[in-house]
């Protein structure tokens, strides 16, 4: 055979291998078997105590299972760094932890789990992430005190919020007098901000949920699509929203219209002339969670996890400029503000249509004025 | 006399398989292809199947697009502006630094190399800070004379521009090699027989380093048309989108349409084939080495009058390229927040990114491990290649040009792919691969194998195969011959090579985040959780960090690789 047929047979021969192992290998993973999992197990049985007793139970089998734990996160790394010693020194769990960004980790999460390896224990990243995760029937149940203090419109099956990122436009102070201060969304297709407005590329999530909340006001598809117009006209897109948080302390935008107000607030602390006070209302608010896996060797460290994530851990969120999804005190955080969240189960059916169309939008913004 | 001939030719094909050069061009070929083919065949797998089987749906949802032709046309046109920039730029330089007796040569080597180190993204920001028309530095400096906005980043131009500039490096290391191993006397006798400098250098110059011309060319089109940074932070502000901003699009959609990237990725990979197959073409008519067995010594060209004029130009470039993005980037290190110079900008500074970047847990495990994925792969890749560009060029192997191809094949693979790839394979491989530091040398080694290859080919090809004959006929055996006159030519290709592939190594991000384990963090991931955390000023610290310690480094690796180089 000669070199050429040789190869060339090798990489058929490659191919049909693969393919002999089934339809293509992101079609998604084999959803979980229904049989239930030794981890749900676990988690059936702790969910339903509470207390002490509930605390003790989870230390005791936290114990027995090694004391190790796998967390795969999306949470940033200045505050994992905070959250993850504080757990380890109050539990004396060793916490192994992997770092990415959200479709990294869902990207992870799938194949590992289509190849039966059992890599995390629990999963924390972005609401759409989490609830395709928890679509695909890869995490357990979670009950108990601490979800249940969360606010019931972000209670999700499968998964549970542990922060919130609230979208709220954010401006340069030094370019922005107090009479160009956004106070409506609506405000930002004022042609005034023509020049100086900056959206984000990819904010189709802010977009859809935007979009419901002006037609539940009773506004007309063709005024909401020329008001998204009219914001669109002239304003500079970005990809990116650190990067559009740097621009606009740099004074290259004047105005973010839907920044991530942890984000600003770290912009402001740091002495940037960057203000988001007061909030344009409603704010768009997007769950971050944590869901238990099915297929986890160390579930009751898991629990033991969520369960001090969502008590002493929102402490430290609240600490670092993010919103909690539980005050310390118990209490809710978004409480007193208008709140429109997003729609993960929109975003998962009809996300990549939002995407589309949202991606439509911001190219009218292609044209600057000229200078 | 049948039953007698039988074993005599099999004895005899026995002994030519048994040979050390079939062993080894074998044992590269098994390593290059099993490398390769890996991402390859998921690629191809991904695109063309579905969960029903066979389908095609992929291409339909990629070129569906009602916008594609403009994207393509967008691409094309960056992505042909910053080849040809680069390629000008780069092979000026290297020109002038080999070749003449240009002033302030040791100006070079940092420009060769400082672009490729700072991060791309990192390198955009510092060009929007210059050139930016409503915050730009060069604006404000020229405003008093020219008025405002003079300079705008954000046009194709710009983008041309910052992505030109910051490929220049790979050209110029090419090219670097290239000058430095073709016969001066060629141009010497051109030069004698009445024609002019100029003439010289367009029919005996350029002609003569044809092949690391055409490599670098095809390298860096390859390059602009996969670029990201640039195309997102600069593009989109005014509304240009190319081809990548649709294949960030198609896996950013849920469930993540691998298929829809495939297609795209297979349409660039047709087109590198093309490219490779047209490169080996026209350096096949090159004439087959331009070193000899005569004797040749590089005498620098006297510029004469033109050296001010030459001298001036390199220190505006070096001041353009490297030292107006590299002030900027210490600039923005040193402030709390970036904010254009002032009085009050310069009282605000101080030291604490530094001492924070210092501080980070994770940045002396993630210094290590790139330091040891950098070294490992480059030196492995170019191993593999010093070989394989033999198999491809001189071997006679039928079939060898396959092996290019598919070496080549990783460049147009998008990370996330490649290493969902490989996680996909060592997920269900028994050796206990996947979860260590070996999946992320697995990945680097595979992304760039299409960069050494280049390398080496372009190194191999200026090289005459009298010099092979007389040692065999000296009675020299493959294995020496190899050893002692073949690696030593090619080195001066082989060192850019490694260069390269260490440098760059530190930016790998998108298949290193997928494929690293705690414990197994990469420099690059640093990056990215600064820039995700929008910690510029620590970012900008970083990247100055970087920029000395791998400075360093390649001037080690310039010492020592001079040592078995051409030059002793």
């Amino acid at each position: 055979m000669s070199r050429r047929s040789a190869l060339a047979s090798l990489g058929a021969a490659g191919l049909l291998l693969l393919s002999g192992c089934g339809g293509a290998p992101t079609s998604g993973p084999a959803p979980g078997s229904d049989q239930p999992t030794a981890a749900e197990a676990v988690y059936a049985e702790v969910g339903a105590l509470i207390g002490t007793a509930r605390h003790d139970r989870l230390v005791e089998l936290a114990a027995q299972e090694g004391n190790t734990l796998s967390l795969y996160t999306s949470l940033n790394a200045d505050i994992a760094d905070i959250v993850v010693p504080r757990f380890e020194q109050a539990t004396g769990v060793n916490v192994e932890v992997y770092r990415a960004d959200s479709e990294t980790v869902l990207q992870r999460t799938l194949q590992e789990a289509s190849a039966g390896f059992a890599g995390a224990d629990v999963v924390e990243t972005n609401a759409t992430q989490m609830a395709i995760i928890a679509s695909q029937g890869l995490t357990g149940d979670y009950e108990g005190e601490q979800r249940n203090k969360v606010n019931e419109q972000f209670r999700y099956d499968g998964w549970t919020p542990t922060r919130f990122n609230i979208f709220a436009p954010a401006w340069n102070k030094n370019l922005v007098n107090a009479d160009l201060v956004p106070k409506t969304w609506e405000d930002l297709a004022d042609p005034r901000y023509d020049g100086i407005l900056s959206l984000e590329v990819s904010d189709y999530d802010w977009y859809m949920t935007l979009y419901g909340y002006f037609e539940k006001q009773g506004m007309a598809g063709a005024d909401i699509d020329k008001l998204f117009a009219d914001m669109v006209q002239g304003s500079k897109v970005a990809k990116g929203h650190s990067g559009q948080v740097e621009l606009l302390s740099a004074g290259e935008f004047g105005v973010v219209a839907a920044s991530y107000t942890y984000l600003t607030e770290k912009a402001r602390a740091s002495g940037a002339p960057v203000d988001d006070q007061p909030f344009v209302e409603p704010v768009v608010a997007r769950a971050n969670g944590g869901g238990l896996l099915r297929s986890s060797k160390h579930p009751a460290t898991a629990m033991l996890f969520m369960d001090w994530m969502l008590a002493d851990g929102q402490q430290i969120v609240l600490d670092n400029g993010l919103t909690p999804a539980v005050m310390p005190d118990g209490s809710d955080p978004l409480a007193g503000l208008q709140v429109l969240p997003v729609d993960v189960q929109q975003l998962i059916e009809e996300g990549n249509d939002w995407s589309a169309r949202y991606d439509e939008v911001v190219r009218g913004g292609e044209q600057l004025p000229e200078k | 006399m049948a039953t007698l001939a039988a074993p005599r030719v099999l004895a005899r094909a026995r002994e030519r398989l048994l040979r050390p050069r079939t062993l080894v061009a074998a044992a590269t070929i098994a390593i290059v292809g099993y490398l390769a083919l890996i991402p390859l065949v998921y690629l191809l797998w991904t695109t063309f199947s579905d969960a029903g089987g066979f389908s095609l749906g992929g291409f339909a949802r990629a070129y569906g697009d009602a916008r594609i032709g403009e994207l393509i046309g967008n691409s094309l046109w960056f992505a042909a502006g910053s080849a040809l920039l680069s390629l000008a730029v780069g092979t000026a330089l290297a020109y002038f630094n080999v070749r003449t007796d240009v002033p302030f040569k040791a100006l070079f080597f940092a420009a060769s190399i400082i672009p490729l180190i700072i991060p791309g993204i990192l390198y955009t920001i510092s060009w929007i800070f210059l050139a930016s028309p409503t915050i730009g530095l060069l604006n404000n400096l020229i405003e008093p004379i020219v008025g405002p906005g003079t300079f705008d980043v954000f046009t194709v131009w710009g983008m041309i521009w910052v992505e030109g500039l910051h490929l220049s490096p790979i050209a110029f290391l090419f090219m670097v090699a290239a000058f430095g191993s073709t016969d001066p006397s060629l141009e010497e006798s051109s030069l004698m027989s009445g024609a002019t400098r100029l003439q010289t250098f367009r029919r005996v110059t350029l002609p003569l380093v044809r092949p690391a011309l055409l490599s670098a060319a095809l390298i860096m089109l390859v390059r602009s048309l996969e670029s990201f940074e640039v195309p997102a932070l600069l593009g989109l502000q005014n509304g240009i989108y190319v081809f990548t901003s649709r294949i960030y699009q198609v896996l950013r959609s849920f469930p993540v349409d691998f298929a829809g990237a495939g297609a795209l990725a297979v349409g660039l990979l047709a087109l590198a084939a093309l490219g490779v197959w047209l490169s080996n073409v026209l350096s096949r008519g090159h004439g087959g080495g331009t070193i000899t067995g005569k004797g040749f010594r590089p005498r620098p060209i006297d510029l004469g009058r033109w050296k001010p004029v030459v001298g001036g130009g390199i220190l505006l470039y070096f001041f353009v390229t490297v030292l107006a993005p590299l002030l900027v980037l210490l600039y923005t290190a040193l402030l709390p927040y970036y904010r254009p110079p002032s009085a009050e900008a310069f009282a605000s500074m101080n030291l604490d990114n530094f001492v924070a970047v210092f501080n980070l847990p994770s940045v002396p495990t993630a210094l290590k491990n790139s330091l040891l994925l950098g070294g490992g792969a480059a030196t492995i890749v170019m191993a593999l290649m010093a070989v394989a560009a033999w198999v491809v060029v001189r071997s006679g192997i039928p079939g060898r040009q396959i092996l290019d191809h598919i070496a080549f094949s990783p460049l147009v693979i998008p990370g996330l792919v490649l290493g969902v790839g490989i996680a996909f394979v060592y997920l269900r491989s028994p050796l206990p691969i996947y979860g260590t530091l070996l999946i992320l040398l697995i990945a680097y080694c595979t992304r760039y194998l299409p960069y050494g290859m280049r390398y080496a080919v372009s190194g191999m090809q200026t090289i005459s195969t009298e010099l092979e004959e007389s040692a065999q006929v000296s009675g020299a055996g493959w294995g020496a011959t190899f050893r002692r006159v073949l690696l030593p030519l090619i080195a001066p290709a082989l060192l850019a090579g490694w260069v390269y592939i260490f440098v760059v190594s530190f930016r790998e991000l998108s298949s290193s985040i997928l494929l690293y384990t705690p414990g197994n963090e990469v420099l690059s991931i640093s990056i990215w959780e600064l820039y995700a955390n929008a910690r510029f000023g620590e970012l900008s610290a970083l990247g100055v960090i970087m920029v000395l310690i791998l400075a360093v480094l390649v001037a080690v690796a310039y010492k020592v690789g001079a040592r078995v180089g051409l030059k002793s």
